[in-house]
């Protein structure tokens, strides 16, 4: 069966976790994230060991380093969606500019998931009119 | 002289909207990009609005083809965090849509792949085999896609023995026109010339990218959460994981031919062996203690990722959907590299795109 298996870790930890697993053929399944109740930013990065997926998270940092250069796509392309969605800034990390957001929500004007849904809905009204 | 060309967001050549740009010497790509986001839903926020049971319905409609996948990647997550147990008749029939799913699914896009080359016999002689599966989960669930088979602890309908039959004719009917087809893309010089040698994603770059499902199986990465991480019934069935080396288009079809077979393997196996009992817990609002998973679920594109966290309330705290075309879509612009213009809108449908999944 699937097995789930949460860690805590530092954001200088980020980096040397992601080349120990690279070096040990574990793939990255996925860097998800969250803001928690007290309004703080939470990333996990979830590798796939054996049947087991095991999640390293890192909580109430506003900027990360990047793993693209060891993950590559696999990477990248989570980190430039959390930045969309939560704001988290990713230090090294090649923005391409947008990925799943329109434009006019880039920059702080979007940040869908610490946005207020009704203050989302306001604004795509207003964009609407 | 170089030249720069847009394709999409909406355009013949594309199942969904994406945007591509090509930059091009003469008829050869040289570079290119691909942008997504044109079918954004904002379904993980939303999600965060809903209780257990009304996100089964909404991210049953994050996509229309793997519309089984994504509530049974979502009911295991929820059923890990509650430590319930889906009784075996219910997980079997689970298993059974979601076979059914990949068949219709992978004979949908090797329709599609045929249309491209321009082998529109082929695609219509597919689809008409694809429509019996279609016919099949309509007579199962009442509905050719957005099934609503999946609850939380189980499945929502039965399958008695009568349909029990009407499957396994299916299946059996199925047989010739598989084999056709199968001869078709082993051995006929058409099929061959358009699509041997296209789009090549070797394996290192496949395994350096993180791709999954059958388009990293065809470029050599043996990777199948079937196998690797065994969830609900699949441990007890007996099939293989096909995987081809030339990581070319041709070898990403074929790899779909050849799954096809394996899943009507698992689907006979499950209907022959259907446990007697109940098919699920019962459909009430379960209480869901606060905690976090990671469930995945070997989709027809591959591994469907849904991370939930619960607070110990009656929706969401979060969920994050991650699809397979967020780790396929990716190797596109590679693959279309020192191509043909006239095969790009073939190589970008060969990695089977859901950009509505990816969007979400």
């Amino acid at each position: 069966m699937q097995e789930f298996k949460s860690f805590e870790i530092k954001k200088e930890e980020i980096v040397p976790l992601a080349k120990k697993m690279k070096e040990n053929g574990h793939r990255l399944v996925m860097i998800h994230g969250f803001v928690d109740k007290e309004g703080k930013h939470v990333v996990n990065y979830q590798y796939e060991v054996g049947n087991c997926i095991e999640s390293y998270t890192v909580k109430g940092e506003d900027t990360l380093p990047s793993i693209s250069e060891i993950y590559d796509v696999a990477a990248s392309w989570p980190e430039e969606e959390l930045y969309e969605l939560m704001g988290v800034k990713f230090e090294g990390l090649n923005m391409r500019g947008r990925l799943f957001l329109p434009d006019t929500m880039l920059e702080g004007q979007g940040h869908i998931l610490v946005t207020p849904l009704d203050e989302l809905r306001k604004k795509t009204l207003k964009e609407g009119e | 002289m170089g030249y720069t060309i847009p394709i999409g967001p909406y355009h013949p050549s594309l199942e969904e909207p994406i945007h591509a740009k090509l930059y091009t010497e003469g008829e050869v790509i040289k570079d290119a990009e691909v942008f997504i986001g044109y079918n954004h839903r904002g379904i993980e926020k939303l999600a965060t609005e809903r209780n257990f049971i009304q996100t089964l319905t909404l991210v049953e409609r994050v996509c229309g083809i793997c519309s089984h996948s994504h509530p049974f990647a979502y009911a295991m997550a929820i059923e890990n965090i509650a430590q319930m147990e889906v009784p075996k008749r219910g997980q079997y029939i689970r298993v059974i849509m979601a076979e059914l799913e990949r068949l219709h699914s992978h004979y949908l896009w090797i329709g599609l792949a045929c249309h491209l080359i321009g082998y529109d016999s082929l695609f219509m002689y597919v689809w008409d085999a694809r429509e019996r599966i279609m016919d099949i989960l309509e007579e199962i669930s009442g509905n050719r896609v957005n099934y609503g088979m999946v609850i939380i602890g189980g499945s929502r309908r039965d399958i008695d023995d009568e349909k029990r039959k009407k499957i396994l004719n299916m299946l059996d009917d199925l047989i010739e026109p598989h084999n056709r087809m199968k001869d078709i893309f082993l051995n006929d010089k058409t099929a061959a010339l358009r699509t041997k040698g296209v789009g090549v994603l070797p394996k290192d770059v496949a395994e350096r990218m993180g791709t999954i499902g059958p388009h990293a199986r065809a470029s050599g990465v043996n990777v199948d959460v079937r196998k690797d991480a065994p969830y609900s019934c699949y441990d007890e069935f007996d099939f293989n994981v096909p995987v081809l080396n030339e990581g070319d288009v041709w070898a990403r079809v074929v790899v779909r031919v050849l799954e096809i077979e394996e899943s009507i393997k698992i689907i006979k196996q499950a209907l022959e062996n259907l446990p007697e009992g109940p098919i699920n817990l019962g459909n009430k609002l379960p209480k869901v203690p606060a905690g976090e998973f990671t469930a995945r679920h070997e989709a027809p594109r591959g591994q469907v990722v849904y991370y939930v966290v619960t607070d110990g309330g009656q929706t969401n705290y979060r969920i994050s959907i991650h699809v397979p075309t967020f780790k396929t879509a990716p190797t596109v612009p590679y693959m279309l590299k020192n191509n043909t213009i006239a095969d790009a809108g073939l190589i970008i449908a060969s990695i089977d795109p859901c950009f509505s999944c990816l969007d979400r």
